[in-house]
C-alpha cells in the first residue's frame, strides 16, 4: 500500500493532464461549442471515488490551471470546480449507490452550474448554449466513468 | 475564495499569469501536435505534380506581385513627394515578424489564439497582428514563450477603421464566434455601401494605417433606433491563417499629430 502511493498520484495527475489536452486539441469550428467538460469530469469521477486524495484545494488548483489555458479571468473556473468538487465531496457516498444514469444526470447539473458561473462573469452573451456542453458532457459520461475505473482498478490507484 | 476571484479581476496577478502560462506551455504544444503531425503528413506525402504546380504558381504569383510591388515603390515615393509638400509626416512601411498559430481550441466564448512567439523574441502588448489578407487582432498577454492574441471578432475588441472609399471613421466591434463585425455608432443617413473596403484608420495608435480588416457586408437602417446597422466581413481569414505577421514598433508616434487622437480608446481592446 505505502508503495503504491506514489505511483496512484502520478497516474491521477496523468488522467487530469490527459484531459486538458483533450479540452483544447483543435476540432472543427462548428463543433467547438459542444466539447465536452473532460477535466471537469475527471475531476468529479476522482473526487467521488477517492474524497480522501481528491480535495477542494486540488479542485481549486486544476480550476486556475484551466482558467490559464483558456484564456478567461483568473480564478473563475477555479471557484466554480472547488464548488463542484465540494458537492460531489459532501454525496459521495450517495453517488456511488446511484444507477449510472442518475449520475450521469448529477453530472448534467454541476456541468451546467459551472456553465453558468462562467457565463455570468465573463463578457460573453448568455444564451442556450451552456447547455450544450452539459448535454454532451452526461452523453459521455458513461464512457469517461468506465475508462476512468478501469484505470484506477488497473493502477491500484487508491 | 471569492477573495480570489474578486481580485484577479484587478490585474494583481499577472506575474502568476505568466508563470502558470510557462508551467501549461507543454500541454498547449502537446495537443499541438496531432494537427501538426497531420499537415506534416500532408507535406511530405505531397507527389511531384502536385509540388511542380504549386510551385509554377507561387512563381507566377511571385512574378505578378513583383510587378505590383514596382509600381507600389514609385506611388510610395510619389505620396512622399507629395506629404512633404504639404507639410505632414510620412511613415516608412512597417518590418514584420512570422509567428506561427499553436493549434490548439480555447474557451469557445473568447476569439483568442496562442502563437509560438513570446518576450523571448520580443513581442508587446498590443502588438498588431496580421495574416496575409488582412488585420487579425492585438496582442493583450505576454508569456516568455508564447503570447495570446485577441482576434477582432472578439465581443470586447473594438478597432478604429477608416471606409477606403470616401475616408469616413468609426469603430468596428467584435459580435463572437462566426459572426460578423459591426460598425458601431453611425448615424441613419451615414454613406457606407455594400462591398465599401474598411481599412485600419491609425487611431488610438495601435494599428498602423491602411492595412484591410473587411469589407460591407451588409447596411441595415432599422426604424425606431438611433444607429444604423452594419455588418463587416473580415478579410483576414481569422480560422484558417497559421502563419501570421507580427508588425514591429515604426518610428516614435510624436510626429504624427495630423490625425486628432479622439474617441478610440476602445482600440485597446480590454481583458
Amino acid at each position: 500500500m505505502a508503495q503504491n502511493r506514489p505511483q496512484g498520484r502520478i497516474i491521477l495527475l496523468m488522467t487530469i493532464i490527459i484531459a486538458m489536452i483533450l479540452v483544447i486539441v483543435p476540432i472543427p469550428d462548428s463543433l467547438r461549442l459542444f466539447r465536452p467538460e473532460w477535466v471537469l469530469m475527471t475531476l468529479l469521477y476522482w473526487a467521488m471515488a477517492l474524497p480522501e486524495r481528491v480535495g477542494i484545494g486540488f479542485a481549486w488548483i486544476v480550476g486556475l490551471l484551466m482558467d490559464m489555458m483558456l484564456g478567461g479571468t483568473l480564478g473563475i473556473l477555479a471557484f466554480s470546480y472547488a464548488l463542484v468538487t465540494y458537492l460531489i465531496l459532501n454525496f459521495h457516498l450517495q453517488l456511488r449507490q446511484y444507477p449510472l444514469w442518475q449520475q450521469a444526470l448529477i453530472i448534467m447539473s454541476l456541468v451546467l452550474l459551472v456553465n453558468i458561473i462562467k457565463v455570468m462573469f465573463s463578457p460573453a452573451v448568455a444564451s442556450w448554449y451552456v447547455w450544450a456542453p452539459a448535454i454532451v458532457s452526461t452523453l459521455v459520461w458513461p464512457i469517461v466513468y468506465a475508462v476512468l475505473r478501469k484505470i484506477r482498478r488497473v493502477f491500484g490507484v487508491s | 475564495m471569492a477573495l480570489f476571484f474578486l481580485d484577479s479581476r484587478l490585474n494583481y496577478f499577472a506575474p502568476a499569469r505568466v508563470a502558470l502560462a510557462t508551467v501549461l506551455y507543454p500541454i498547449q504544444i502537446a495537443a499541438a501536435i496531432p494537427s501538426d503531425l497531420s499537415h506534416w503528413m500532408g507535406d511530405f506525402f505531397e507527389d511531384r505534380d502536385q509540388l511542380r504546380n504549386r510551385n509554377n504558381k507561387l512563381e507566377s504569383m511571385q512574378l505578378l506581385s513583383g510587378m505590383r510591388l514596382q509600381k507600389l515603390q514609385a506611388l510610395e515615393r510619389e505620396n512622399m513627394r507629395l506629404r512633404e509638400l504639404l507639410g505632414s509626416s510620412f511613415r516608412l512601411t512597417e518590418r514584420v515578424v512570422v509567428a506561427e498559430l499553436l493549434t490548439i481550441d480555447l474557451d469557445p466564448y473568447f476569439q483568442q489564439v496562442v502563437i509560438n512567439k513570446g518576450k523571448r523574441d520580443g513581442v508587446f502588448l498590443g502588438q498588431p497582428v496580421l495574416d496575409v489578407s488582412g488585420v487579425m487582432g492585438q496582442v493583450t498577454e505576454v508569456y516568455p514563450f508564447s503570447s495570446r492574441v485577441i482576434l477582432l471578432t472578439d465581443p470586447s475588441h473594438g478597432i478604429p477603421i477608416q471606409i477606403n472609399r470616401n475616408g469616413l471613421r468609426a469603430v468596428a466591434a467584435g459580435r463572437g464566434l462566426g459572426k460578423p463585425l459591426q460598425l458601431e455608432h453611425l448615424p441613419h443617413n451615414v454613406d457606407v455601401r455594400e462591398g465599401d473596403l474598411l481599412v485600419t484608420s491609425g487611431l488610438g495608435g495601435r494599428f498602423p494605417v491602411g492595412y484591410p480588416v473587411g469589407t460591407v457586408k451588409s447596411v441595415h437602417f432599422p426604424e425606431g433606433r438611433p444607429f444604423a446597422e452594419i455588418a463587416i466581413e473580415p478579410t483576414a481569414h481569422l480560422s484558417t491563417s497559421r502563419e501570421l505577421l507580427l508588425v514591429l514598433p515604426i518610428e516614435s508616434l510624436d510626429n504624427t499629430n495630423e490625425e486628432p487622437e479622439v474617441t478610440v480608446e476602445q482600440a485597446n481592446g480590454s481583458e
